[in-house]
């Protein structure tokens, strides 16, 4: 970037600035940790190890600045995530829509989750990630067995994306900003 | 702890003059609403610093957080992380370290840390390595182990530091991994910045300490000259003077190893390398007064040094060294009494006190009315040193008592603590014991204090002491007014007590019997119920006087803790409790934590304690217990005495075997306690083959296998031998374990079929005349001594060699007897030239015995012994000299 350019990106920000936080939950291995990077700097690694505990990174998107919470998916951080959830702008969820016979489990994750008063009215973004592979859940139905068709309180949206392959990443990321709060 | 960054102590020093102070009158739920602000979107790097700071002045102040309040800051801190501010990066590391969540939460910040770890931010990875190290578990630690080993020898000093001092709390919990960077710390060792060198030192020597060949080696290459950060070789000085200490054990003869580099370290630039060497060679055992003399030269220039620190430094070990070697202090007595008038009062303390022991008859004087002078501005503590300091001159120079007792009645009667009072007024009761002309006036300043004395305890001590010491005075009537005023005017504890000593009077002076009667009868009414009870038996046993009497003055002649322990077991039934049966073993020496002299005495004695209390953890009515239920030892009689446990194997060997001895009238059972330490056996048919052969007068006449011995599972084989009765047989027995072994699998806990035989070699056991001798409490020796016959008694001289010290052989004697030191007699004030030992036991067959042991020593170190013994059967007396003249 080149300093003039900085300089007019400082100018925007002060007076459109925007800035969102946002929470990537969902269980180990569905690749929240790999949508960051892919978020952030656009690169894709094959083997990464386990998030243990949470990766903070923020990223900016034009005159928006993102925030990520980037929570461990393991079991013993799961009673954890509310905590990160509280009073954000959003919550993506990501699920392994390849790993089939875990999608239950992950569907009561989610429901448990977002029957927490603390977290009402909060917008969810549900993300089915790796539909790469073969054996991937349709959008269709992975909506229809992660139950989204009940949340009803809030705003939820549903994409199929692939890191690996970066597909459906800028949907996600128009979907992102348009939730994204107006500060001044 | 080292790892407090600056930040913080600058706000402790802060918080003393406490109008000023930023946090005075803070408040935890104030402070807790606060720290919301960690929570808001666009954060305020320093106010979020400011409040993190609030919260641990709160906790290092003692204020507590709930689980919940604890759990809540938490995570909120954790959002901190988003921020870049290095300032608060640092406050974060630290209030996640201090307010340590339980540990399934703490690892949520596992992540941020490692990202940390290797941040390019030195600030960062130092303290990331920190925290890190704290809040980690095994597992979690292989995955950045590598990192951390990398970081021992980062460049920057901050961070190889913080991955030492890590390294030093892991060794604790997993010792495996960290003595894998063995490599890299030994690189550090050799790095340029001295904190991190100190680190690496202390680390190197913490990873290698239970191998001594490996410290020696550590301490031979390095004492060459590499080491140049004065806090390592600080270091340093400590592990050599441990090597010597362990090295000199085995070899006596030729140089000391390592004493010219310790000599070499007192010509260091660095005052502290300078005087850790001086205080090590002067506390080198058996240091010589060449060795010494460099040592004492350097303290002797600390000593005018401007430096407070130094100066007490140097005094404080100066103070030491006189204990044992007054002569070589001596030349520092004129720099000495110029710090009698330091402004600080804990170096003017030591100085006066060193000054008490290294000084001579004629000085006593000079410096009791200088001490007078300062005694009302120091400390009660340092009062203590020296009182302490005093009731060893007046041992010293018996001469001085008037002055010195003169001395003690006058700050006795000033204000002061307890403890400050308890030391004065034993160091009197000392005085009294061993100086019988001191006895008479330091009774009555006694008298005197008790009149105005606010501590039951001290006015019940010195009450027992006057009835037991005032009737054998010229005049005892003249006690007798003190002691009756504290029945009118004192509180119900007291009141019985000086009822008891009342009586006392009344038993021991028959002329004064009538009057204490009367004033005793005063008593009949009191309000107290065990005021009452004392005065009316007393009473009653006056007026009817013999037999009675004696029974009532002369105490119990059986330990207290047994009498108890007794009690505690009879059952109220048609049999009345007979106190014959009460073992007379003494399971406790609460005397020896009392006894006078020196400091070492005093811990050699809390050491000797604690070594009795372990082995006698196993209280002998259980082993009664036990052995009564196997029907072979049935018939063999009264247990009169069992061992404590001794120990047939080295420890973590493959089984481990202890015994006990229990010697019956005619018989000898050996208890063998095994344990089998390999989860993948199990051994069967256990049993322990004793061969007699150095053991001529013991006859085996059963042997009790141990069925089967599962891993883990202690379980007892025994073999029982028949003995000549009163005769006191010894010997060695050799022993070899034989069993069966049978393989298991230590997952399933299958255990094969088919076994074979096996069998393992202990350690010698040997029986000793020790064994035959019951320990026994006798509370009044004198009197004991006196109701034997002096017919019975036999006297002789025996030559015990070259020894070391008076106290050494006083030690060694004791143990050969097995018998209980009575009345603190067992330690020797240091430097003694004589001493006299009284002992008390019970040999089998229930002959009470009295042994009185005069110890002499002279200049070559040739100790002489005068060996009394009394006892009602003539036999034990001849007994008891062929056990000291065979040994």
């Amino acid at each position: 970037m080149g300093l003039w350019e900085t300089f007019l990106n400082w100018l925007r920000s002060l007076f459109f600035k925007q800035e969102m936080e946002l929470t990537l939950i969902g269980l180990q291995n569905a690749g929240k940790t790999s949508l960051v990077n892919v978020i952030a700097t656009g690169g894709y690694q094959e083997d990464m190890i386990p998030t243990v505990g949470f990766n903070m990174r923020k990223v900016s998107k034009g005159n928006v600045t993102i925030k990520l919470w980037d929570v461990g998916g393991q079991p013993r951080f799961r009673s954890m995530w509310e905590r990160y959830c509280r009073s954000v702008s959003a919550i993506v969820y990501v699920v392994d829509a390849a790993d089939r016979d875990n999608i239950p489990i992950s569907k009561n994750e989610l429901h448990d989750l977002l029957s927490r008063s603390s977290l009402s009215g909060i917008p969810v973004l549900v993300l089915g990630n790796k539909i790469d592979r073969p054996e991937a859940l349709s959008k269709q139905a992975l909506m229809d067995q992660m139950g989204l068709a009940h949340l009803t309180d809030r705003e939820v949206c549903c994409y199929t994306i692939s890191c690996k392959n970066t597909t459906n990443i800028n949907d996600v990321m128009d979907w992102l900003i348009k939730h994204s709060k107006t500060k001044s | 702890m080292a790892q407090l960054p600056p930040v913080k102590i600058k706000d402790d020093d802060r918080e003393d003059d406490s109008d000023l102070s930023p946090f005075f009158g803070i408040e935890k739920g104030a402070v807790l609403q606060e720290a919301r602000v960690f929570n808001d979107p666009q954060l305020d790097a320093r106010r979020c610093a400011q409040v993190i700071t609030k919260l641990l002045y709160l906790l290092n102040q003692g204020e507590t957080f709930t689980k919940m309040e604890a759990t809540e800051v938490f995570f909120a801190v954790t959002k901190l992380f988003q921020s870049k501010d290095i300032g608060l990066r640092r406050m974060v590391y630290l209030i996640i370290k201090e307010i340590s969540p339980s540990a399934d939460e703490v690892i949520i910040v596992t992540s941020s840390l490692m990202k940390d770890m290797n941040s390019r931010t030195d600030l960062y990875r130092a303290n990331a390595i920190r925290v890190l190290c704290r809040i980690t578990d095994g597992g979690l630690l292989g995955q950045i182990e590598r990192y951390l080993k990398q970081a021992v020898v980062d460049k920057n000093p901050v961070v190889s530091s913080a991955a030492l001092v890590s390294g030093f709390h892991l060794l604790k919990s997993n010792p495996e991994i960290v003595k894998r960077w063995s490599n890299e710390v030994q690189e550090a060792v050799q790095s340029k910045a001295s904190l991190v060198q100190f680190h690496a030192l202390a680390l190197l020597h913490q990873i290698r300490q239970n191998d001594r060949l490996a410290v020696s080696k550590l301490v031979t290459s390095l004492t060459r000259g590499t080491v140049r950060s004065p806090l390592a070789q600080c270091l340093l000085i400590r592990y050599t003077s441990q090597v010597i200490e362990e090295t000199s054990a085995n070899a006596q003869a030729g140089d000391r190893p390592f004493y010219d580099y310790l000599e070499g370290c007192l010509r260091h630039k660095a005052e502290m390398v300078i005087f850790e060497a001086a205080r090590a060679i002067t506390e080198l055992s058996g240091v010589t007064t060449r060795e010494l003399t460099p040592a004492i030269t350097v303290l002797q220039l600390f000593l005018s040094s401007s430096k407070p620190v130094m100066r007490f430094a140097a005094v404080r070990t100066l103070n030491k060294v006189a204990m044992t070697h007054p002569a070589a202090v001596m030349n520092c007595n004129i720099d000495m009494e110029s710090l009698i008038s330091d402004q600080n009062r804990s170096i003017a303390t030591l100085a006066i006190t060193t000054l008490l022991k290294t000084g001579n008859e004629s000085s006593v004087d000079r410096l009791m009315k200088q001490i007078t002078n300062f005694m009302s501005d120091i400390a009660d503590e340092f009062k203590i040193v020296v009182v302490e300091a005093i009731r060893s001159l007046c041992l010293k120079f018996p001469q001085k008592y008037r002055v010195l007792m003169n001395f003690l009645s006058n700050i006795l009667r000033e204000e002061g603590g307890f403890d400050y009072k308890m030391a004065i007024v034993e160091s009197i009761l000392i005085l009294i014991r061993e100086i019988p002309e001191a006895k008479e006036s330091g009774l009555s300043h006694l008298c005197e204090f008790i009149e105005d004395c606010e501590f039951t305890y001290l006015s019940t001590q010195i009450l027992h002491l006057l009835g037991n010491e005032g009737p054998k005075t010229a005049d005892p009537s003249k006690y007798i007014r003190y002691i009756y005023n504290r029945v009118v005017l004192e509180n119900a504890t007291v009141r019985a007590s000086a009822v008891s000593a009342l009586a006392k009077f009344g038993a021991a002076v028959e002329s004064l019997k009538p009057r204490i009667l009367v004033l005793i009868r005063r008593c009949l009414y009191d309000n107290d119920d065990e005021v009452r009870d004392r005065a009316t038996l007393y009473y009653n046993y006056l007026q009817q006087g013999g037999e009675q009497e004696k029974f009532l003055f002369n105490g119990l002649d059986v330990p207290l803790v047994n009498l108890e322990q007794s009690l505690q077991s009879y059952e109220a039934s048609e049999r009345r409790f007979d106190i014959s049966v009460v073992s007379r073993e003494t399971k406790h020496q609460p005397l020896e934590k009392k006894t006078p002299a020196s400091k070492k005495a005093a811990k050699e004695a809390t050491q000797k304690g604690y070594a009795n209390g372990h082995l006698t953890t196993s209280p002998s009515d259980a082993y009664e217990k036990l052995l009564n239920s196997v029907p072979e030892f049935a018939g063999f009689g009264k247990l009169f005495k069992s061992s404590p446990l001794v120990e047939l194997t080295e420890a973590e060997t493959e089984y481990s075997v202890n015994a006990v001895k229990h010697i019956y009238p005619e018989y000898l059972v050996l208890q063998f306690n095994c344990t089998n330490t390999i989860k993948e056996q199990l051994l069967e048919d256990v049993s322990v083959v004793v061969d007699t052969s150095e053991a001529e007068d013991f006859v085996q006449v059963a042997s009790k296998k141990l069925a089967s011995m599962p891993y883990g599972a202690p379980g007892q084989a025994f073999v029982a031998f028949q003995k000549p009765e009163g005769v006191l047989s010894v010997g060695k027995f050799s022993n070899i374990l034989k069993f069966r072994v049978k393989e298991v699998d230590p997952n399933t806990g299958d255990c094969e079929d088919e076994g074979y035989d096996d069998e393992y070699q202990l350690e010698e056991l040997e029986v000793t005349a020790a064994d035959y001798v019951l320990k026994t409490v006798v509370t009044n020796f004198r009197g004991a001594w006196d109701a034997i016959d002096a017919e019975n008694e036999k006297v002789d001289e025996y030559v015990i060699g070259v020894r070391e010290s008076l106290q050494e052989a006083v030690q060694a004697v004791t143990t050969i007897l097995g018998m209980q030191p009575c009345e603190g007699t067992e330690s020797v004030p240091s430097n003694a030239r004589s001493h006299t030992c009284l002992l008390a036991g019970q040999f089998i067959g229930g002959a009470q015995v009295l042994v009185r042991l005069q110890f002499g020593i002279d200049a070559q170190k040739q100790v002489a012994m005068k060996l009394t013994v009394r006892s009602d059967d003539p036999a034990v007396c001849e007994q008891v000299h062929e056990i000291i003249g065979s040994a």
